[in-house]
């Protein structure tokens, strides 16, 4: 019985595995496609859908654009969420839960909505749509994920270690830039290179907030729109690998670092 | 100034231990510093709104902010305010919505769908998940789920595509059916409910698996063991231990997913038709003019907002008086 449900579990396992690597290996297949007509069956094979992005000065730029709008935007969430993190990791306080209730809350505002209210927020603040509001917008948007992992790293520190600190006579400044601070540097990091995918990612606060250029998820948008393009194809495959390697890479990072501060 | 001399002394040790720690003892020992510093620990209370000043600050500003200025703008007449003209406050915008069924259909849709959507996450997810924390030894735990993890971290928009391509008229899905021999001609799947919720369940399955695993992960394998040798069958052991237990799991997977399904606004442009529109699309029209139409986009907003506030804040008491009536 144990073991025919294990069979069982497996086959779901890997059909899931299918489910979600199925669709986008058909759409990196497609990007080296030899035809301008999108869909199977694919006869031949060519290269230069991705010659073509290449020598796209505007694909290339917008590459850039997004990928500046994710580093400005990272910067500034994780300088602000770390701080929060250390104001409500192991502290009690009044008004605590609210405090927390407050910082999540941009994690939780429904994609459209949270858009909305920063369109107008924006504009009551006199910032025009622009490289700047979609900075602002992923900044506040990706708060709550820095102080999240960040908390979840602060809560593992033992108190011992900054109390001996101070003990030597560090105060409470060096104490935090000597021993908490390095302590907290994996989580940081990965909790950053999280940010900047959300932020290369983010669909629904770029447009909204954008003005006449685009990132590139705005772009792959008003590209679908205008009909199926086989460019398409290679860009968001382009756009997946960098994605996907950032990833990985970081999740590697993360787990290693993690396991070396345990010893 | 008896108080003042214990730091002194303290500190004449910690220049002669500085001298081999060049930056820290310098830094420690600039006046300027020095004196910053014993301004700010003064007291423990002075201390505590250094660090927590700019936060809640920022927490009121940027957090609360969008959302009370989205509510205010809601309740105007017009929007900008015109030079020197009074702010009016009026309920109009939100009458406005339960007046015309272009507006509260799209809405009930998006509700309906979110709902069937999540409960799909969950179906599709619970036995992945399950299989992953009771079935996999731990090595090969974490390696499964990071090869789960690989496609998430592709933007929404991109995995939209690879939907439009997988079920298209030409698309992968017809063809294969076609080879099989099932079909002659291509079903079009594509701009209807099945596309939109096949996308949207793709989007967020993750958000649903995470919550679930680690619910799963945390629950002991002698439970289901005792219950085994007391002679529960397979599945009342799922139903009487494993599923009143995970029920946080659940009930946080389902709130998350929920409310991210009602708040995508690319993948039903994208996948969706004519008769599946849903009400983040309503709201966006209201936004593509110059500003006049503001305050009833805004208005739907909050409408959206309640909404899906209300309907996963009863869903929570639900679960929470579900686990309540298993523990008795």
């Amino acid at each position: 019985m144990n073991r025919s449900n294990r069979i069982v579990l497996a086959c779901v396992y890997w059909a899931f595995v299918l489910y979600v690597f199925v669709p986008l290996i058909l759409m990196i297949l497609m990007g080296f496609k030899d035809s301008k007509f999108i869909g199977f069956p694919i006869r031949s094979w060519t290269l230069d859908w991705y010659y073509s992005i290449f020598s796209d000065a505007e694909i290339l730029y917008t590459f850039g654009y997004s990928m500046l709008i994710a580093i400005l935007s990272t910067l500034i969430s994780v300088i602000i969420g770390t701080w929060l993190a250390l104001l409500l990791e192991g502290r009690k306080f009044w008004g605590w839960a609210v405090t927390f209730g407050l910082m999540v809350l941009p994690a939780l505002v429904p994609g459209i909505i949270s858009a909305i209210a920063f369109r107008i927020y924006a504009r009551w603040l006199g910032i025009e749509p622009g490289m700047g509001a979609i900075i602002w917008a992923h900044a506040v948007h990706n708060v709550p994920f820095v102080s999240l992992v960040v908390m979840a790293r602060l809560s593992t520190l033992p108190k011992s270690q900054t109390e001996a600190a101070r003990d030597l006579g560090a105060d409470p400044l060096v104490a935090f830039l000597r021993i908490t601070l390095p302590y907290l540097v994996p989580s940081i990091l990965g909790a950053s290179i999280f940010c900047m995918l959300l932020s290369f990612d983010d669909f629904v606060r770029s447009f909204f907030l954008g003005g006449y250029e685009e990132t590139l998820p705005v772009l792959i948008f008003a590209m679908l729109r205008s009909g199926m393009s086989p460019e398409i194809n290679a860009i968001a495959t382009i756009a997946l690998v960098l994605t996907a390697a950032i990833g990985i890479w970081a999740e590697r990072f993360t787990r290693r670092t993690n396991k070396e501060s345990q010893l | 100034m008896s108080h003042d001399d214990s730091p002194r002394k303290n500190h004449n040790d910690i220049v002669q231990y500085s001298a081999t720690r060049p930056f820290w003892g310098r830094l420690t020992n600039w006046q300027p510093y020095r004196l910053l510093l014993t301004f700010a620990t003064a007291s423990p209370r002075r201390q505590f709104i250094i660090l927590a000043a700019f936060p809640l600050l920022w927490l009121l500003t940027q957090h609360l902010g969008p959302m009370i200025q989205m509510a205010r703008v809601s309740l105007l007449e017009s929007y900008p305010v015109a030079q020197g003209a009074p702010q009016n406050f009026t309920l109009d915008n939100y009458i406005r919505f339960f007046g015309d069924h272009i507006f509260w259909m799209p809405f009930f849709r998006t509700l309906t769908f979110a709902a069937v959507f999540t409960f799909c996450t969950l179906i599709l997810t619970y036995p992945v998940a399950y299989f992953l924390a009771r079935h996999v030894s731990r090595h090969n735990q974490m390696l499964m789920l990071l090869i789960l993890l690989i496609p998430f971290w592709v933007g929404e928009i991109v995995r939209t595509y690879a939907i439009m391509i997988l079920l298209g008229n030409t698309g992968a899905v017809n063809l294969a059916l076609k080879w099989l021999g099932l079909i002659e001609r291509p079903i079009p799947f594509m701009y209807t409910s099945f596309s939109m919720g096949l996308g949207i369940v793709y989007l967020t399955a993750l958000y649903m698996l995470l919550p679930l695993y680690s619910a799963l992960e945390k629950l002991p394998k002698s439970y289901t063991e005792v219950a085994a040798d007391l002679g529960a069958g397979a599945w009342t052991r799922f139903r009487r231990v494993t599923l009143p237990l995970t029920i946080e799991g659940i009930s946080s997977g389902c709130t998350l997913v929920f409310l991210i399904s009602t708040g995508f606004y690319a993948t039903p442009v994208l996948l969706g038709g004519p008769s599946t529109t849903v009400f983040a699309e309503t709201i966006a029209g209201f936004f593509h003019y110059a500003g006049d139409e503001w305050p009833t986009g805004a208005a739907f907003a909050v409408i959206m907002f309640a909404a899906a506030l209300f309907i996963t804040g009863l869903f929570q008491k639900l679960m929470k008086a579900l686990r309540r009536g298993d523990t008795k």
